[in-house]
């Protein structure tokens, strides 16, 4: 089941349009929301959320429509967005607790669960201080907690690590990664920091300038097309190449003693030949794997600018020997 | 190695969850309890009752000294005295004589009610729950309205219980038989004006600072209005041109004072017991017509609450 299907939806602020017709599908699991500043990615959260109408379109969440069931909808969400927020003057967890109530949690079980999560996010020893007082990192993490308190179905995290150090980004990313796999939440990580969303996304969604240009796995995203497989070698061997490109490879320059290699058939009947080759060349070959780009090199060629659509599907990037 | 009891990893929720109806008394009732926990405003709460409470003492001395003994001479003093006292005059000046620390009531529980949550961004924590705009709004004024009521109602209920029992027979219940209703529409329809326009004053800041001194500007500058008016009424001797009587209500108190004199339907007269019946008080200005005066109060209720809801945007703290 998706837990999310945007269809046609447009929506504008006066005369900007901020979506464009933005169609997609996020299955379950955890996805990220990618795309430079301006993009769109906090609009579509705003109208998941049903903060914002949309001209036109619709988009579900679990299979409700979002302006027609909005309350029942947001039962189901929680929401940690990119902006310090809090209620003035409460401490962690009658705040946490208040947050509960507010999705509809009985009071007595709104406090309970507010101590669970506030341990969970590791503010056990901070629950009773005023919020108002908590670092940059700690209000990141209350921000997390409020949203996680009535069990939500779907997460909506926005930014999640801006402003922590390298410990706290760390802490915060194992935080999501441990909600998000294994324990029945649904999460949507919107950043545009590729390596937060590589470490705790299994798939992801490119947005520019309102429109769709790429969704799929990670791994997907990061392929390259015809599937060129990366030769270590112990040191730059002519011969080796030589030899490859005389059955019919394309064979990149040596980098760091890699050569991208790209033959024809599938991967196995590729290794049979690169072994061979090295064989017959005397070439030391020390790895061997399936050529691939970066996730920042995957994001560039999504955003480039172009025509919409420029929507990658799974393994349709370009790109072939360096 | 962590024992059971110790596992801190996340556990899906799989308690109940209420419907998303009557949300906005989550957050009413968290207004209340948080002002309940203000010490300011229980002082504030004795002062604002103040006259209430003097003359309870006034009358009480009164009693003891006019009836020692039961003797005639005693009743006589005590039939002098309150032959003077207007029962619902005793009730138009503790409300009106409360009206200043009312307004530091208000201050304290309604200038950062909306403020505050728009300078930390609370909206996105309540509008991203199944809460609707009209929860909120009516949940933050409820959150107000209450605590403001109880503060007004407490101790008027408590006098009118001491002068039922105590002056019966001096004509308490007979000369106004209305007069707890009346004062109670008197102080919902105080409290609600409090609220809404606190709230809407509340609602255009993100600093509760700046809309408490927003609010106290607009209540001591339509409060000069009501000082020279009264100024005006005093040094004319009752003669003054037909406007100064309907400019005399023209500030946050002088509406609520104006609604309280025209429900109870007396012009007023001085305080405590030396007051004069009826139309011989000639320095009072009268009361202002209940239908005018109520349109205009709920008029201000109903711009007030619409402000309110025009202001209250998720989208613009979304950033």
């Amino acid at each position: 089941m998706n837990v999310v299907e945007v269809s046609h939806l447009t929506v504008q602020y006066g005369s900007f349009t901020a979506l464009n017709d933005f169609s997609c599908e996020i299955p379950e699991g955890c996805t990220g929301l990618l795309g430079p500043n301006g993009a769109g990615k906090t609009t579509l959260i705003k109208t998941l959320l049903g903060f914002v109408q949309p001209q036109s379109g619709t988009a579900r969440i679990l299979g409700d429509d979002v302006v027609s069931s909005g309350p029942s909808i947001r039962q189901k969400i929680g929401l940690m967005p990119e902006q310090d927020c809090h209620i003035p003057g409460m401490t962690a967890v009658s705040f946490v607790a208040y947050a509960g109530e507010l999705a509809g949690m009985p009071s007595a079980q709104a406090i309970r669960r507010a101590h669970e999560v506030l341990e969970h996010c590791g503010l056990g020893e901070a629950r009773y201080r005023n919020v108002e007082t908590y670092s940059t990192g700690m209000k990141q993490r209350i921000k997390l907690a409020q949203a996680l308190v009535h069990g939500p179905k779907v997460l909506f995290l926005d930014e999640p690590t801006n402003g922590l150090d390298p410990r706290g980004r760390e802490e915060m990313l194992d935080l999501i990664r441990s909600i998000s796999h294994g324990k029945g939440v649904n999460v949507l990580v919107s950043s545009h920091v590729l390596r937060d969303i590589e470490r705790v996304c299994d798939r992801v969604v490119v947005v520019m300038k309102g429109q769709l240009r790429a969704t799929g796995t990670i791994q997907e995203l990061k392929a390259i097309q015809g599937q060129p497989l990366d030769v270590e070698v112990r040191e730059p061997n002519n011969a080796f190449a030589s030899r490859l490109m005389e059955i019919g490879a394309v064979v990149g320059p040596p980098k760091n003693n890699i050569y991208r290699v790209q033959l024809a058939g599938d991967v196995r009947q590729a290794h049979i030949t690169v072994q061979a080759a090295a064989r017959a060349t005397n070439a030391q070959i020390r790895g061997f794997r399936v050529a691939e780009r970066s996730l920042e090199d995957a994001f560039l060629d999504a955003v480039q600018p172009g025509e919409p659509p420029h929507i990658l599907h799974a393994t349709t990037a370009t790109g072939g020997a360096q | 190695m962590a024992s059971p009891i110790a596992d801190v990893s996340y556990r899906d929720y799989d308690g109940p969850l209420f419907a998303a109806r009557y949300r906005w008394w989550v957050i009413a009732k968290q207004g209340i309890l948080l002002a309940s926990k203000k010490r300011n405003l229980q002082v504030l709460s004795f002062v604002s009752a103040w006259y209430y409470l003097a003359m309870i003492i006034v009358l009480f001395f009164v009693n003891q000294g006019g009836s020692g003994g039961n003797s005639e001479a005693g009743n006589r003093i005590m039939e002098g005295i309150m032959k003077n006292v207007v029962w619902k005059d005793q009730f138009l000046h503790g409300f009106s004589f409360a009206q200043l620390p009312l307004l530091l009531v208000t201050l304290v529980l309604g200038a950062g009610a909306i403020a505050n949550d728009n300078r930390s961004r609370a909206l996105l924590v309540y509008l991203s729950r199944p809460c609707t705009k009209l929860d909120y709004l009516i949940g933050k004024f409820v959150g107000i309205f209450v605590p403001i009521f109880v503060i007004l109602a407490v101790p008027t209920i408590l006098f009118y219980g001491y002068c039922a029992l105590s002056f019966n027979q001096y004509g308490f219940l007979r000369d106004a038989p209305w007069l707890l209703p009346q004062m109670l529409v008197v102080i919902l329809m105080s409290a609600a004006f409090h609220s809404a326009l606190v709230l809407a004053v509340s609602s255009m800041f993100d600093q509760g600072r700046v809309a408490g001194a927003t609010y106290a500007a607009m209540y001591f500058i339509t409060n000069f209005f009501t000082v020279a008016m009264s100024i005006t009424w005093a040094t004319a001797d009752g003669k003054a041109p037909e406007p100064v009587k309907h400019l005399f209500y023209g500030s946050i108190d002088g509406l609520q004072i104006g609604f309280c004199k025209a429900i109870l339907d007396t012009r007023g007269s001085r305080p405590f017991v030396g007051g004069q019946r009826g139309a011989e008080a000639n320095l009072p200005v009268p009361a202002p017509p209940l239908l005018a005066i109520s349109l205009i109060l709920l008029a201000i209720i109903a711009g007030s609450a619409f402000l309110t809801w025009r202001r209250i945007r998720a989208v613009e703290v979304v950033g």
